[in-house]
């Protein structure tokens, strides 16, 4: 086959897919049809965090009547965050909702959005007050610190002891304001454990699994392993699995389905989170009532559709408090 | 020469550990630190293959991800993990497949036909797995079924077959013979009687094939799937292969040499953990020892061409 | 060694016109620009609000960063090189800036001008290696860019974010002058600097013979070892600047500044007709590589795709360039 045959076809298939996507290109512009646009980003499409939050938003959307636009960085990039709300705010959408990942960098873009008319929520993360309309906060940082030390005091003993983390990524925003409430509620709260490691996982599984398993060599008295990205919570507990140290607890902050294995079978203690697939569904629900012109301010309970009245605190919506996975629990969720 | 250039920076490494750290020497660690080299010396030993035809492949992460997931779904289809073997090699020998028709047979440069692959399959694997997971697999996928102090000789074993096999065909059949041929001058090779688009071919569908059964043996240490596996694998394998002393023009170096290479950038990392260092530098300090490396030779090179003109 | 397809233009005469022209038209170049009128045209169709001017400023100030990238690595390629590097020093670049800024508690020139100097002094280690030592530019810069990557970490330990710079500075990021993006002047400058560099200096000429034929060029009296160190230098300068440029449009940096940056950029140059191994390219055709490559990502989201689509249609869209215009003999 000549260059010019096979570059032919190939061509010819990218025609096809063109005109494809064209069609369905001409059916979106929310405004044109009736129906509105939501457009909605996770901090990182891949992460299977974002992936659960997705079903929910799809759920609400789908609810609603409102058209969801889904997408973001296919990898925790920090400036197509940005060009990707440039874009929205190119095509015309009438509500955005932003995982943040970078708050100084989103601001500024947000802030040009809501110029054009845009109703921007923040959810997952926030960014500054004067960029968005409304936050869907599911839990303050010093809230998920003292509930995964609290759990990680448990696992200890009243004796205490060294405590491992395992973290995402090593500039990961989330993650980095966890630890920093974790070591300030340390010394106040929890005075016999110590953070010994922070080693960091890159959202992979065997990353976490292979820094586990070194973890435990290097500090052989840690107590308690805690993974807080969700990634890394079933290859932190695989590898406290095969390595057979009944003696080390391991807690963390994960997807109910990722850890159910581990819960079951008693390697995993705890898995905190929040119901993500509420989060999501939540978030749409709020753009949604923003774009029809409804306000989220002072105290009044905003309706969340299956979710029922639920707490506004400002701008901010609240979604409930952390919630711990246990091997008691664990089988009535699916996300 | 390089081989033993890296030996001795291997050597010295273990030493300062073995003085700082000596827990780094316990039996079960040194095993651990097998089984998780044995994936990368796998992709490694298909590398040099590549490297030395004067090729290079640096889309193998994305056909690691994706015969990872290809693993998965046979191994949930029901099909005996022999099958499933089969099936994740196949799949791997048909991406490099791909990468070999449009670098022998379309002639376009390997780097960039590499480099699209690299990018359409890690991409196009999101969009069809859209993040999700491999889950719910049978009992028998983990370790093959057979547990894992088992599994963990399977693992090494593979490793160490796939190793010996290369290096033999490398250095003492005619196919291994072609590969150096055709790599050090392409012209000349197939005045000799080689023909270069074959084996250009057969490098990348082996480098595919292994990458499917190191894929497959890292898959199988766990009990489901990821959607997006070995991100960064394609550095850390070219790496160690040119570490080792396969020259990147092609037609020089050897397994002994990626053996090396392997073995010195798989221990580093945890090396520098057991030594204390702070994750935050380990990348930094990854780096440093590449250059050394590569500059060590350097050295000796440039003394012995000054030897020889002078 | 020598391309083929060049020795073998014809005369021009009446059939031989056409020939010539169906030659030159078969270059990469052209052959890019074609695909680009498609793009265009296609997205133009299937997207909302794609051929405004509005939409095409601000992919301008999108892809700045990488296009400062892509241009400077348009002579290293040229030589037979690479530079895989470049990201990792824009990151670099990037967090010495914020912290000689924040943490020195110095101006924001001074802060800059130690940017610039950090993407220098980097590109002079490769420069070093590479030229000096005569050490392979793909695992040379393989090692620098773990190396500057690992440097940013462990100066910030990953989690410090420098942020909150003067308005000022932001403007070079998030400003207009005259109603275009600032940092479009930018790169508008750095591309006529490398423009005149590759195509009108000797330096040029110097560049291409290099990348043909290294030891030839050699004993014909080029000094490839400054040559080369050159292009390096260049490459490590054009990453400072974007590290700044960077910081001011995000309005923050962080040591994973730039990730994947230099995958962009030579797939940008690639694109564009520059042969990977050296010896033929030009300036406009890494221009065209950069535009098209931003058309496709800004199109995609403009029609509501997702966005690994635009991974999926690159690798395709690099094949199919490099495929059709590639000249005999020699890709």
């Amino acid at each position: 086959m000549t260059r010019r045959t096979f570059a032919a076809a190939v061509g010819l298939g990218l025609l096809t897919l063109g005109a494809s996507s064209a069609c369905r290109g001409g059916s979106s512009g929310g405004a044109a049809d009736g129906a509105l646009t939501v457009a909605m980003m996770p901090k990182n499409k891949g992460n299977p965090y974002f992936v659960s939050c997705r079903q929910g938003a799809e759920e609400a959307a789908q609810q609603l009547g409102v058209k969801l636009l889904w997408d973001g960085p296919t990898e925790t990039d920090p400036a197509k965050q940005n060009d990707v709300v440039e874009a929205w705010i190119t095509r015309g959408v009438q509500a955005i909702a932003v995982s943040v990942e970078n708050r100084e960098a989103m601001s500024t873009v947000l802030r040009k959005a809501r110029g054009k008319g845009i109703k921007v929520v923040t959810w997952d993360a926030d960014a500054d007050p004067d960029a968005r309309d409304a936050f869907v906060n599911q839990a303050t940082p010093a809230g998920i610190a003292d509930v995964l030390l609290g759990h990680a005091a448990r696992l200890a003993g009243p004796a205490g002891g060294e405590i491992g983390i395992i973290t995402g990524s090593l500039t990961a925003a989330n993650q980095n304001s966890w630890i920093a409430e974790m070591r300030k509620l340390l010394p106040a709260k929890y005075p016999n454990l110590t953070i010994v490691d922070i080693r960091p996982s890159d959202d992979d599984r065997k990353k976490a699994f292979d820094e586990t398993q070194t973890l435990l060599r290097v500090h052989p008295k840690v107590k308690v392993v805690m993974a807080i990205a969700s990634p890394a919570v079933p290859g932190a507990a695989e590898a406290v699995k095969q390595s057979g140290r009944k003696d080390v607890g391991v807690t963390g902050l994960g997807l109910p389905n990722a850890s159910k294995p581990y819960l079951l079978d008693g390697v995993l203690d705890s898995a905190v989170l929040w119901n993500t697939k509420d989060l999501g569904y939540l978030t749409v629900q709020v753009a949604t009532a923003l774009a029809k012109g409804r306000t989220i301010a002072g105290t009044t309970p905003f309706p969340a559709g299956r979710l029922g009245q639920l707490e506004v605190k400002g701008d901010n919506v609240i979604l409930g408090t952390p919630f711990t996975f246990t091997k008691a629990n664990v089988a009535g969720f699916d996300f | 020469m390089r081989p033993l250039w890296v030996a001795l920076a291997w050597a010295a490494l273990l030493a300062v550990v073995a003085a700082l750290a000596p827990a780094f020497f316990d039996p079960v660690n040194l095993r651990d630190l097998v089984v998780r080299a044995s994936p990368l010396l796998i992709v490694a030993c298909g590398m040099t293959i590549v490297i030395l035809a004067r090729q290079i492949d640096i889309s193998v992460g994305s056909q690691f991800a994706i015969c990872g997931v290809v693993a998965g779904l046979l191994a949930r289809t029901g099909l005996p993990m022999p099958l499933v073997a089969v099936g994740t090699m196949l799949a791997g020998a048909g991406l490099g497949a791909i990468n070999g028709v449009l670098v022998a047979r379309l002639g376009l440069p390997a780097i960039v036909v590499t480099l699209a692959t690299l990018v359409a399959w890690r991409e196009g694997l999101r969009l069809a797995t859209e993040g999700v997971w491999v889950q719910d697999l049978p009992i028998g996928f983990q370790w093959f079924g057979l547990g894992q102090d088992i599994g963990r000789w399977l693992v090494g074993l593979c490793a160490a077959a796939v190793w010996a096999a290369t290096a033999f065909v490398l250095g003492w059949t005619p196919a291994g013979r072609a590969v150096y041929a055709t790599g050090s001058d392409a012209e000349v090779a197939r005045l000799l009687g080689v023909r270069p688009p074959v084996v250009i071919t057969g490098a990348f569908v082996t480098m595919g094939a292994l990458t499917g059964l190191a894929a497959l043996l890292s898959a199988v240490q766990f009990i489901d799937v990821q959607a997006n596996a070995g991100i960064g694998l394609e550095l850390s394998v070219i790496a160690a292969v040119v570490v080792g002393g396969t020259a990147v023009s092609g037609g020089r170096g050897s397994l002994t040499g990626t053996l090396a290479g392997v073995a010195l950038l798989a221990t580093v990392g945890p090396a520098l953990t057991f030594l204390g260092a702070p994750a935050a530098w380990e990348r930094a300090l990854q780096g440093a020892i590449i250059l050394i490396a590569v500059s060590a030779e350097g050295f000796s090179r440039v003394r012995g061409l000054k030897a020889t003109h002078a | 060694m020598p391309d083929a397809g060049q020795a073998t233009v014809p005369a021009p005469s009446a059939p031989g016109i056409t020939r010539a022209w169906r030659v030159r038209l078969a270059t990469p170049e052209f052959v890019l620009l074609a695909l680009l009128v498609g793009e265009l045209v296609w997205f133009s169709l299937a997207g909302t609000n794609f051929l405004t001017l509005d939409n095409g400023l601000e992919m301008l100030r999108a892809s700045t960063e990488v296009g400062l990238l892509a241009l400077a690595l348009t002579p290293v390629i040229l030589t037979g090189g690479i530079d895989l590097s470049c990201g990792a020093l824009l990151g670099l670049s990037a967090v010495v800036f914020g912290a000689i800024w924040r943490d020195a508690g110095q101006s924001i020139p001074v802060a800059a001008a130690a940017a610039l100097g950090v993407g220098l002094l980097g590109g002079a280690i490769n420069a070093w290696m590479v030229a000096g030592f005569g050490r392979p530019a793909l695992i040379v810069t393989l090692g620098t860019a773990s190396l500057f990557r690992g440097l940013a970490e462990g100066l910030t330990g990953g989690a410090v974010n420098y942020s909150g710079f003067p308005a000022a500075f932001l403007h070079l990021g998030q400003g207009r002058i005259i109603g275009v993006p600032t940092q479009a002047w930018v790169l508008v400058a750095a591309a006529v600097t490398i423009a005149i560099l590759v195509h009108a200096a000797t330096i040029g000429r110097a560049l291409r013979a290099i990348g043909y034929a290294p030891d030839g060029a050699r004993f014909a009296g080029i000094p490839v070892g400054r040559r080369l160190a050159l292009v390096y230098l260049l490459s490590g300068g054009a990453a400072g600047v974007a590290g700044l440029v960077y910081a001011a449009r995000l309005g923050q940096a962080r040591a994973d500044a730039g990730t994947g940056f230099e995958l962009s950029a030579i797939t940008a140059v690639v694109l564009g007709g520059t042969s990977i191994f050296g010896g033929r390219g030009t300036v406009w055709g890494t221009i065209l590589g950069l535009v098209a490559l931003g058309v496709l990502a800004n199109g995609l989201r403009l029609a509501d795709q997702p966005a690994e689509l635009a991974g999926v249609l690159t690798g395709v869209l690099l094949v199919v360039a490099i495929g059709v215009g590639a000249r005999r003999g020699r890709a």
